[in-house]
């Protein structure tokens, strides 16, 4: 019989064993039976990529009698911060959405969370698919650097910018839709003349950086973006191209293209600015595509940045396979299913780049201009990816510096030094 | 129940003298078990290892390398650590002096004077008025706020401008002279329902009669508030100030709502960094030294607090002994 002491004894040890054990969270790993294909992804519903994704779930669980499809909406964000974590236990999916780049799905490979595509790519047919500028970010070295090496991961669609413009004001004030850089310019002088603040920006989120990095494209060259973003060299942010971008960027606060109230605001605000009809120009990425077409209430067209063959873009974000993944001829089932024709044109036609589309089957006019500017930019070698790729926690280092660059707290040399500060730091030593 | 009975016996044989009873302090220690192991297992156990972590260069998975002090040398040369401690001292005096002064003064109010004229209901309806934001989530009351002080169409823009002062409309989060304010006067409103609360119970135990005594007396409103009141509540103002400071230096949502720590890391504070150190940086040891450092301020900080508390109740029975 236990005493009264062993008992609070006993008691203590299975209170701090269950404490323990629900401390490491619940073990439900999924099973390995082939039966089952648990899936994570971020995508809106209405987006291209989501409605595209969902068609692509029924696709597969019709070619797949017997095996069920576990989808997990996450949010962007959900993934981006505990993917580490999920990935690295055995409640890692089949197959999930990651974000491409050396600080994202880079750092993973390196870490050995995610399998090697290599030999499923070639079997199956997605190395021919991918045109070179898409496939850089699929393929990952040793120190987990894109560009060459093994293949971690496959994107089904890509995304670049472009300058947004909206046709109404443009008529309003006379201008003429830019088609050079000068002619921009003396548009946005136009609507400043007028009183009318010409860009939509966010400060508090990527748009601001976006447009820092596209004025130092325009003055640079494949060997740069190489240099900055593989490590192919050396990355001078006091270079003719960066203090170009700080320059101008400052400058253009100054004389109101850029509103220095916008310091703090989110991406999605100044989507809505241009919804509205507030600011005539948003220069920014294809995944606002769809929205517009759904929501503008006046019209509008779309160019590239003018006298730049540079800008930004990349393949689109990436269906990986973890390395603790349970069933993986089912994971890469469904990636052969989202590259088909079927999805890829449907992708295509609801305002998102395929990567694999029939271009006869695009029947979208607007579609079809998106397309065709991607054409343009991939034939040209065009896409330089993001400014914050290449050192893990750089977003939050160009959004706080070119915070300041907004609020003019902090002058274009300052900038560029705090910049190099925190490159050097986070990238690899040459 | 059988532990309790064994003891019962046991000590009951033993217990001759007038002795005070050990039975009940081990009875009771029993029910204290759970919440000890819980404290070891959800405190302490993440803490240590948290600690551990802090020693080392870690990226949030595979092997840590041990890096000895390394972390803390960096932190304390890092400017970026040292300017989100003082942005949290301004946040201290935002949720935690402010409200406790607020917070006294609208609780004598609503006792003194809209409870005795307008009845107790009045006052307890008041009284959860001001308590309503301690009860909305954060990330609700943050994006509300992020409405109100929106530059271009933000609700505190619009209602200078429609009262003739233009001139005042401000940039309020996206302003680095100015954002660090606004998050300061958002978290007075969000804190002023809790001094308020306890303040309110601490007075009900006042005697009335130290009142009407003074009143007989001739003091006026001001006198009885800061010989009576104030010095009544002593224990209460030490609460609310210990524990709003304590979770002053703990904030995060409201930053994360509202600023994300910008602009240019004007309203940064350390629980945020440590959250984008860990988790966008990935640099997990560093992460674990800024939230170990912080664990260890906010404890001593607690310490302090208790230990002043402690202090001024034993000067006061010794007073009255």
């Amino acid at each position: 019989m236990l005493t009264a002491r062993r008992r609070v004894v006993a008691t203590a040890v299975v209170l701090t064993g269950s404490l323990l054990l629900a401390s490491c969270g619940d073990s439900d790993s999924g099973s390995s039976d082939g039966k089952t294909l648990r899936l994570w992804h971020y995508e809106a519903p209405n987006s291209a990529m989501g409605v595209a994704w969902a068609e692509a779930i029924k696709e597969f669980e019709a070619t797949h009698p017997g095996v069920q499809v576990k989808f997990e909406e996450k949010s962007f964000e959900q993934i981006q911060k505990t993917a580490q974590m999920a990935l690295n236990s055995s409640d890692a999916p089949d197959i999930l959405e990651y974000n491409k780049g050396n600080a994202t799905a880079g750092l993973l490979s390196k870490q050995g969370l995610l399998t090697d595509l290599t030999a499923a790519a070639t079997k199956r047919g997605w190395d021919k698919k991918l045109s070179a500028g898409v496939r850089t970010t699929s393929v990952y070295d040793a120190n987990g650097v894109m560009g060459s090496g093994k293949w971690y991961g496959v994107p089904n669609y890509a995304e670049y910018t472009m300058v947004f413009y909206n046709k109404a004001l443009f008529a309003k004030y006379k201008i003429a839709e830019p088609k050079t850089f000068g002619e921009l310019t003396a548009a946005m002088d136009t609507f400043v003349k007028n009183g009318v603040t010409p860009l939509a920006n966010s400060g508090g989120e990527y748009i601001a950086q976006q447009y820092v990095y596209q004025l130092a494209l325009s003055k640079a060259d494949r060997s740069w973006v190489d240099a900055y973003e593989l490590y192919k060299g050396k990355t001078d942010f006091h270079d003719a191209a960066w203090t170009y971008a700080a320059d101008t960027f400052a400058d253009w606060v100054k004389k109101g293209y850029i509103g220095k109230n916008t310091s703090g605001a989110t991406a999605e605000q100044a989507g809505v600015s241009f919804l509205q009809g507030k600011a005539p120009i948003l220069f920014s990425g294809s995944w606002w595509y769809g929205r517009f077409q759904d929501e503008a209430k006046f019209d509008w067209g779309t160019t590239l940045w003018p006298d730049s063959n540079l800008t930004l873009g990349s393949g689109g974000n990436l269906w990986v396979v973890p390395k603790n993944a349970k069933n993986k001829d089912l994971a890469y089932d469904f990636i052969d299913i989202t590259m088909s024709k079927k999805i890829q044109n449907l992708l295509g036609n609801k305002g998102g780049v395929p990567v694999a589309a029939d271009a006869s089957a695009i029947t979208d006019a607007k579609s079809k201009e998106l397309i065709a500017n991607f054409n343009t930019l991939s034939g040209r070698d065009g896409l330089a990816f993001y400014p914050d790729w290449p050192v893990a926690g750089f977003y939050d280092v160009l959004v706080s510096e070119t915070q300041k660059l907004i609020t003019g707290s902090e002058k274009p040399d300052a900038y560029l030094d705090a910049l190099q500060k925190a490159y050097d730091k986070g990238a690899p030593k040459q | 129940m059988t532990v309790t009975v064994e003891r019962d016996a046991r000590v009951v044989g033993k217990d001759h003298g007038s002795r005070p009873s050990r039975r009940p302090r081990t009875s009771y220690a029993l029910f204290l078990l759970p919440g000890i192991l819980a404290f070891l297992a959800v405190v302490v156990l993440p803490f240590v290892m948290n600690t551990y972590v802090s020693f080392t260069d870690w990226q949030g998975v595979g092997s840590p390398t041990w890096s000895g002090l390394a972390n803390y040398r960096e932190l304390m040369d890092d400017s970026e650590f040292w300017a989100s401690f003082r942005h949290s001292l301004f946040m201290v005096v935002a949720m935690a002096a402010v409200p406790t002064v607020i917070g006294l003064v609208l609780a004598a109010a609503l006792f003194d004077y809209v409870g005795k004229h307008f009845g107790s209901r009045v006052a307890a309806v008041l009284r959860a008025c001001f308590y309503l934001p301690q009860v909305l989530p954060i990330a609700v009351a943050g994006i509300v706020w992020s409405w109100i002080l929106a530059p271009d169409n933000g609700s505190l823009n619009a209602l200078l401008n429609a009262v003739g002062l233009g001139s005042w409309q401000q940039d309020w989060l996206g302003d680095p002279d100015i954002a660090l304010y606004s998050v300061m006067g958002v978290m007075v409103w969000v804190q002023i329902g809790f001094p308020l609360v306890v303040f309110m119970a601490g007075l009900q135990r006042v005697d009335p009669q130290l009142y009407e005594a003074a009143e007989l007396d001739g003091a006026g409103w001001w006198r009885r508030f800061w010989h009576i009141t104030l010095p009544q509540i002593r224990p209460e103002t030490y609460v609310v100030l210990t524990w709003c400071s304590i979770a002053a230096l703990k904030v995060f949502g409201a930053v994360y709502v509202l600023t994300k720590g910008g602009p240019g890391g004007a309203t940064n504070v350390p629980s945020y960094f440590s959250f984008t150190t860990f988790f966008e940086k990935t640099q997990v040891g560093y992460g674990a030294a800024i939230s170990t450092v912080l664990t260890v301020i906010i404890l001593a900080l607690s310490l302090v607090g208790l230990k002043l508390q402690t202090r001024a109740e034993d000067a006061e029975e010794g007073a009255r002994a």
